[in-house]
This record gives C-alpha cells, sequence and structure tokens, in this order.
C-alpha cells in the first residue's frame, strides 16, 4: 500500500481548532502570528516533554497556528522551559537567556518549572525557574495536558 | 651512513658559572650565524639570479654551449641552453632568488645550521645545471649531483630520527631512479652512437621501436620517482616534510619539476611522441598520482606532509597534460594538443609559484611555534596575519579556484581533454572524459584540503600555547613572501606574460604548443574561453559592491542594544577544544576513501593501578597508510630479505670455508678461460 492510499484510508487525525484563546499581555508587540521557541530542560522527569511532543504531534499540530521549535536560542522568540532548576543547569539557563534576542518571552512548563513541586528543597536543586530568570507565563500541571499547552502558546501568538 | 655533525656550537653549559660571559658569547655566536646567514641566502639568491638571467637569455633564442673537456676524465662536461631547458632554468633560478632572501631571515631564529646555508648555493647551482646539460654524462652527473646535494639538505636535522629514516627513503629511492635514468640514458647513447643531446635527436630516427620502448619506461620510471609519481613516490611525503623549510620550497618548486623536464626532454622531445600507448601510459600514471596524492593530503594533519601530498597531485595533473598532448597528438589534433601542453607547462610554473609560497609560511609558522601538526595550531591570523593572508593565497592557488594561481592552468587542461575527437576514435572516446573526472575530482578533493589547511590552521583559537603565542615573522622572510605571493598573481591575472617563452618552446618541441595571448584564453573557437583578469575585476568589484549596499542598508537599522556573549551551546564560553581538528574535518573523506587510504587504527587503554575496570586514560588513534607502499614496497622488500636470507646460509663464518669458496672459484675460471 502506497503512501496516498494510506492517507486516504486514515484520513484527517488533527483535532479540529478550539475557540481561540483571550490574547495575553505578555506578547511582545512584534510578534505577527509566529513564535519561534527554544526549549531547555533544566531538570525534569520527561512527562513535561511528552506533552509537549504531543502538542506538536499530528493531533494538536501547534504548527498550524504558526509556533514551531528551533534548534538555537539565536533563532528564538521565546524560552520554553521544563523542570525544576537544578545546580548544574542554572548557569545553562541563564546563558541561553543571554543568547534569546529581545524581546523575548520565558514560559515555564508543569509544576516543578513554576514551583519546584515536591522537589522543593533537595539538595541538587536551585529552585523554581522564577528563582532564576524572570517568567512571563507560567503553565501548571504534573504534566500539563496538551491542551493546556496549545491555549497558552495560542493566547501568546494571538492565532 | 655516514652523519654530518656541525662543527661549531655555542657552548651554553657555561651559562650558570660565568653569566654576563656566556650572554655575550651568545650575542656573539649570533650575530655570527645572523652573518652566515646574510652570505649563504645572498649566495643563494644570486646563484639563482645567474639561472634567471640564463633562463631568459635561452628563451630568447640565443644558442650557446661550453664544452670543458678538463673537467671530468674521460666525457668531459658538456653543457648547452636550449629554450625548454631555458624554461626550468628560469623556474628554478626564480624560486632560488626568493628562497635565498627568505632563508637570510629564516636562520636567524637558529633553526638552519651553517651546513645546509653552505649546501643551498650548490643544490641551487647543479638544478640549474641539469636542464644546462648537453650530453649523457653531463645530465647523469649533475642530476647525482642535486640528488646528493639535496640529501644534505634533508638531513640537516639528523639528530632526530624521522629525519633520518626520511634520509634512507629519499637515499633508497631516489637512486632506484637514478638507476632507470641511467639504464635508459645508456641504453640511448649506445643506440644512437653519441652522448650529445644534439646529435641523438638527429640519430634517433634509426633506432628501433623495441629500444625505444624499453628507454620509455626506464626513463618514465626514474624521472617519475624525482617527480613525486607512483609508484616511486614514498620519499616525497618523508622528506619534504622533515628537511627545513627553504629547502622544503627549493625541493618541492624546484627540483620536483625537473624530473617533468627529464620526461618533455627524452620522452616527448628526443623520443618523439611515440606510439600512442605512450601517451595513454603518461596519463594513467598522471591520473592515478593525482587521485592517490590529493586523497592523501585531504586526511593529512601534518601540515607540510599535506603540502607535499599536493606536490604529487600537482605534478599527476601535470603528466595528464602531457600525455593528453601526445594522445591528441596522435589523433591529428594538434590544436587541442597544443592546449593541452601548454596548460601543463603554465601548471608546472604555477604549481612552483604557489607550492613555494605555501612552504615559506609553514616554515614561517614552524619558525614562530616549533609546530607543523595542524590538530595543535589554529588561531594564528591574529598573531601572525601577514604570514596567514600570504599563506590564503598560496592555498587559493593550490585550491584551484577562480583568482588563484592554479585555476587558469587547471580550466585549460580540462578545455583540452573535453575537445576530444568527435567520433570513430574508441579509445580517447574512453580515455578523455575519465581523465575528465579524475581532474575534476582532484581538483574538487584540492578545495576540501586547502579548506581544511588554511581554516584549521590559521583560523579560529589556538589550540596550544605555542599557537598562542607564535610572532609574525621577519622582514626578509615576509618580504621573500610577498615575492612569491606577486609571482602567484601575476601568473594567476595575466598567464599571457609566458607567451614568449611558450612561443620559443613551440619552435622547438615536436608536440605544438599554444600561447595563452591577450585577455580571453582558451581553445580556439572561442569555446570554453576565459578572460582571468576580467574574472577577478568582476569578483572584486563584486564582493566592493556587496559591502557598499550592506554599510547603506545598515544606517537605517538601530544599533545592537548589547554584546550578548557568543553562544557555547550553553556552556560557559567557547574554548578551542570545541573546533574542528584537521582529523575531524578530514574524517568524512576518510570514511569514504576507506577502501583507498586504508586506515590504520589503535586503540590504547591505560588502566588503573590494581583494577581490571577502572580506566584511567584511552586514546584513539587512526591514521591513513600508504596503500602502495603496503602492497608494493613491502612484498618487494620482503622478497629482497629472503633471497639475501638464503644467501647467507653460504656465509657461515668458517675462515676456511671461504677459503674453499675461493678456490672452487678459481678453478671454475680456469676451466671456462681454457
Amino acid at each position: 500500500m502506497g503512501w496516498p492510499a494510506r492517507i486516504r484510508r486514515i484520513g484527517r487525525i488533527a483535532e479540529h481548532a478550539p475557540p481561540q484563546p483571550l490574547p495575553i499581555t505578555a506578547a511582545p508587540a512584534l510578534l505577527r502570528g509566529s513564535l519561534q521557541i527554544r526549549y531547555v530542560d533544566v531538570g525534569s522527569c520527561g512527562a513535561c516533554e511528552l506533552e509537549i511532543a504531543s502538542a506538536f504531534g499530528p493531533i494538536y499540530d501547534l504548527q498550524r497556528y504558526g509556533i514551531s521549535l528551533v534548534a538555537s536560542p539565536r533563532h528564538a522568540d521565546a524560552l520554553l522551559v521544563t523542570g525544576v532548576v537544578t545546580r548544574n543547569m542554572e548557569a545553562p539557563l541563564r546563558h541561553t537567556l543571554a543568547a534569546v534576542p529581545e524581546p523575548r518571552i520565558v514560559i515555564a512548563v508543569g509544576d516543578c518549572a513554576c514551583t519546584g513541586g515536591v522537589f522543593t528543597g533537595g539538595y541538587g536543586v536551585v529552585g523554581p525557574v522564577s528563582s532564576v530568570i524572570d517568567v512571563d507565563l507560567e503553565i501548571p500541571g504534573c504534566p500539563p495536558r496538551p491542551e493546556q499547552i496549545v491555549a497558552a502558546l495560542r493566547s501568546i501568538v494571538g492565532r | 651512513m655516514t652523519m654530518i655533525r656541525t662543527a661549531l656550537r655555542p657552548d651554553t653549559d657555561a651559562a650558570g658559572s660565568e653569566p654576563q660571559a656566556s650572554h655575550d658569547a651568545r650575542q656573539g655566536h649570533e650575530a655570527r650565524s645572523a652573518a652566515a646567514a646574510a652570505w649563504g641566502g645572498a649566495a643563494t639568491s644570486l646563484v639563482g639570479l645567474a639561472g634567471v638571467v640564463c633562463g631568459i637569455v635561452a628563451l630568447a633564442g640565443r644558442s650557446w654551449s661550453l664544452s670543458l673537456d678538463g673537467l671530468f676524465p674521460m666525457v668531459g662536461v658538456q653543457l648547452e641552453l636550449t629554450p625548454l631547458g631555458g624554461l626550468f632554468m628560469l623556474l628554478t633560478g626564480a624560486v632560488a632568488v626568493i628562497v635565498g632572501i627568505y632563508s637570510a631571515g629564516y636562520t636567524r631564529a637558529g633553526h638552519l645550521g651553517g651546513f645546509p646555508l653552505a649546501v643551498m648555493p650548490i643544490f641551487v647551482a647543479t638544478m640549474l645545471l641539469v636542464p644546462a646539460a648537453g650530453s649523457v654524462p653531463t645530465f647523469l652527473l649533475m642530476w647525482e649531483l642535486m640528488a646528493v646535494s639535496s640529501m644534505m639538505l634533508v638531513l640537516a636535522g639528523h639528530r632526530r630520527a624521522e629525519v633520518r629514516s626520511a634520509g634512507v627513503y629519499y637515499a633508497v629511492l631516489t637512486h632506484l631512479g637514478f638507476m632507470a635514468i641511467l639504464l635508459g640514458l645508456l641504453l640511448l647513447s649506445a643506440a644512437t652512437g653519441t652522448t650529445r643531446f644534439a646529435e641523438i635527436s638527429f640519430a634517433i630516427g634509426d633506432v628501433g621501436h623495441g629500444a625505444r620502448t624499453v628507454i620509455f619506461v626506464l626513463t618514465l620510471l626514474g624521472f617519475g620517482s624525482k617527480a613525486g609519481l607512483l609508484p616511486l613516490h614514498a620519499w616525497l611525503p618523508r622528506a619534504h616534510a622533515e628537511s627545513p623549510s627553504p629547502a622544503s620550497a627549493l625541493m618541492s618548486a624546484a627540483m620536483v619539476t625537473l624530473g617533468v623536464y627529464g620526461i618533455v626532454r627524452i620522452d616527448l622531445d628526443i623520443l618523439g611522441p611515440g606510439p600512442r600507448w605512450w601517451g595513454l601510459v603518461m596519463l594513467a600514471v598522471g591520473a592515478v598520482s593525482a587521485l592517490f596524492g590529493v586523497l592523501q593530503a585531504s586526511v593529512a594533519t601534518d601540515l607540510k606532509r599535506l603540502l607535499a601530498f599536493s606536490t604529487t597531485e600537482n605534478m599527476g595533473l601535470v603528466l595528464v597534460a602531457l600525455g593528453a598532448a601526445a594522445l591528441l597528438t596522435s589523433s591529428g589534433m594538434r590544436d587541442v594538443a597544443a592546449l593541452a601542453l601548454a596548460a601543463g607547462l603554465l601548471h608546472l610554473l604555477v604549481h612552483g609559484s604557489f607550492k613555494m609560497l605555501a612552504f615559506l609560511a609553514a616554515g614561517s609558522v614552524q619558525n614562530a611555534t616549533g609546530l607543523r601538526d595542524l590538530d595543535r595550531l589554529g588561531g594564528l591570523a591574529r598573531r601572525m596575519p601577514v604570514t596567514t593572508a600570504l599563506f590564503g593565497v598560496a592555498a587559493l592557488g593550490a585550491a584551484g579556484l577562480p583568482v588563484g594561481a592554479g585555476f587558469v592552468s587547471e580550466w585549460l587542461l580540462l578545455q583540452s581533454l573535453i575537445h576530444r575527437p568527435a567520433a570513430g576514435d574508441t579509445l580517447m572516446a574512453l580515455t578523455m572524459p575519465l581523465a575528465i573526472g579524475v581532474v575534476a575530482l582532484s581538483v574538487g578533493v584540492g578545495v576540501v584540503t586547502m579548506v581544511k589547511a588554511f581554516g584549521v590552521g590559521f583560523l579560529a583559537r589556538p589550540r596550544t600555547d605555542e599557537a598562542a603565542h607564535a610572532r609574525e615573522a621577519g622582514a626578509p622572510m615576509l618580504l621573500a613572501m610577498a615575492l612569491a605571493a606577486l609571482v602567484c598573481t601575476v601568473l594567476a591575472l595575466v598567464p599571457a606574460a609566458l607567451d614568449p617563452a611558450l612561443r620559443a618552446l613551440g619552435r622547438t618541441l615536436p608536440v605544438p604548443v599554444a600561447t595563452l595571448g591577450g585577455v580571453v584564453i582558451g581553445p580556439a573557437g572561442g569555446l570554453g574561453s576565459i578572460a582571468p583578469a576580467v574574472l577577478a575585476a568582476g569578483m572584486a568589484s563584486a564582493v566592493i559592491l556587496a559591502v557598499a549596499l550592506s554599510r547603506i542598508g545598515s544606517r537605517r537599522r538601530p544599533p545592537a542594544q548589547s554584546a550578548a556573549p557568543l553562544w557555547a551551546c550553553g556552556a560557559d564560553g567557547l574554548t578551542s577544544r570545541m573546533e574542528y581538528t584537521a582529523s575531524s574535518f578530514a574524517q568524512p573523506m576518510q570514511r569514504v576513501f576507506r577502501g583507498v587510504l586504508r586506515p590504520e587504527a589503535d586503540l590504547s587503554v591505560v588502566r588503573a593501578a590494581g583494577s581490571a575496570y577502572d580506566v584511567e586514560q584511552m586514546a584513539y588513534r587512526e591514521r591513513p597508510t600508504d596503500a602502495v607502499e603496503a602492497h608494493l614496497y613491502r612484498p618487494v622488500l620482503r622478497l629482497v630479505r629472503a633471497v639475501a636470507g638464503w644467501v647467507r646460509r653460504a656465509h657461515t663464518g668458517s675462515v676456511q670455508l671461504y677459503l674453499v669458496y675461493g678456490g672452487v672459484g678459481l678453478l671454475i675460471v680456469l676451466v671456462l678461460a681454457r
């Protein structure tokens, strides 16, 4: 079976776009319908990554709203940070933020990134992301559902 | 082999007890060696200048000959100026003038002793006399003197084992080549009944086909070994890498081309273009050498070894041009053959200029850092800007890209290969496309090689302290390199400057030689022609236009808000360990051409004391080996050793037995001579 036949058999699997969420004020004025994201894992267990991957996957399809992941912070408008900030990742997180051109947004994904979660006070842990760099938007949950991630990012990009 | 020891050495042991006296002594020694360097360099340059004058006189068509019968017993010494010899004298002389200036400064750093300085003018003189030789004995004498004097230069640093090994390789291979040349030329003079080249040319018509073929094969093998062509090439990367850089420049730019002189003189000029398969053999040897040389160069990490393999590549390309010229002449395409030969000769001169510059720049790097290993260099562009720029000129020339010195000759070579007979000639229809492929591939890999040499060696950050504290070369060295770069640029932009020389050659050689005339160069009919000077002007104005436009465009852009640190993938900063090394840059080439290069890998593991599992240090090295050496030299050496062992069984050391041998031998002689 060739790929055209397979496409015909499976049909459309992407969900229909939910109604557009309200735009938030943290969005920089220069964003015009697209958002390039550099993702940083500073100490995550991997659950948030699975949900982010799912949000960019075929069902939720974040790219149709003009949002994409990029390979270098130099190309990015926003940092997507997961996990509680461990000691080893504190300096790389600062370096990465410094490498993102302004204006920029920092988004913390998951309870660990927002509050430190169960790891608060651990000996290898610095704290939540907001204790190291300024955070513009928090997406809570352990892990947050893909719908939440999609809604939050759409509220930035305004589509 | 006897080693040469320098007699004069500064007494450094006295430094502790008498600091002031020792300081004075050292200063005195430095002044003396500086004066020696100036004298040695001046002598080399003067001999070279004489060569340039003789070359120009010879190319102007003045024939001149000199016979000194008393100088050498029985055969005497005959000298004769010919236009072909004049071209090579001009090349050798020009190289010697520049290298002489360079070595006056090079010695000041204490790298070149008094002995190599004294030998260098002699070496240059013998190189100038080889193309001026008018008879077979004189030619052989000068050839051997040239080999011996260059051998002394190779052994200048004989205290290191690598240098001694390089010297042995050079001695053995150059003498194997000499034996082939000796046999070939003796056969030639025996068959024609005279030793003078001028008379041999007249009498060659009576020589049978079989003798001609044997002479051709022997001389091609012998001269090929001097030109660094396969299969007798193994001395070249070793000797070029280990000898002092001025000597490397002389050998690579001048001595190696004399091998090509021999091939042109004996195999094209005297024996005539010959049957078609001669051309085919030359083409094949050239093609294999070009590919082998460039592949080895692309994976080499030693800067001078890389340049040496590039010499093999370029001599291979020249031989491809010579072979194509012979083939095309025999097919009746004299116009295209003339273009091929002109391309070959132009490439010879151009190679001399850029390779001399590259070796001199490598020498100034070695002078400043003591390093030749590209994996330990880097970051020289900031510390040695002039040397870097000049090496860039040489690398551009070696890469064969437009505006570089090698571009025009390689382009013309390709054009002459493309314009083959249209139909009905199966041999040409098969050979020429393959030759085009070989030339294109070797030029392409050559670009990779030179990008590696320049990018890894000179750009980015220094990898070692030596490279970080390099100091720019002194004025004489920079002046010499600038002169070499000037020659490169003139040959790259106005190759038509060589037209008088090519016209003079066309009058004397049996194979036609094209002239490069005017601004536009190319085959007759205009198809595939180029105008290097216009091309260069166009590229320069395009760059200027682009810079000007971006300046104008950037006026409206707001200034940068803050200077962000360089992105180092989240780490604290960039280090030299993040850079490409020469090995890692060449790794894809090494993988693709694994079957040809046959890299040798070894892994050494140092285990922690008292533990079978704790590893303290691991080192992995992979270095390319020479497939020709492994599969051609070693079996022959094994055979020789086996035969020698077999012969040695008769030599037990017993005097009585030897006496019996002598008695039996005498008996046999008596019986036979009865």
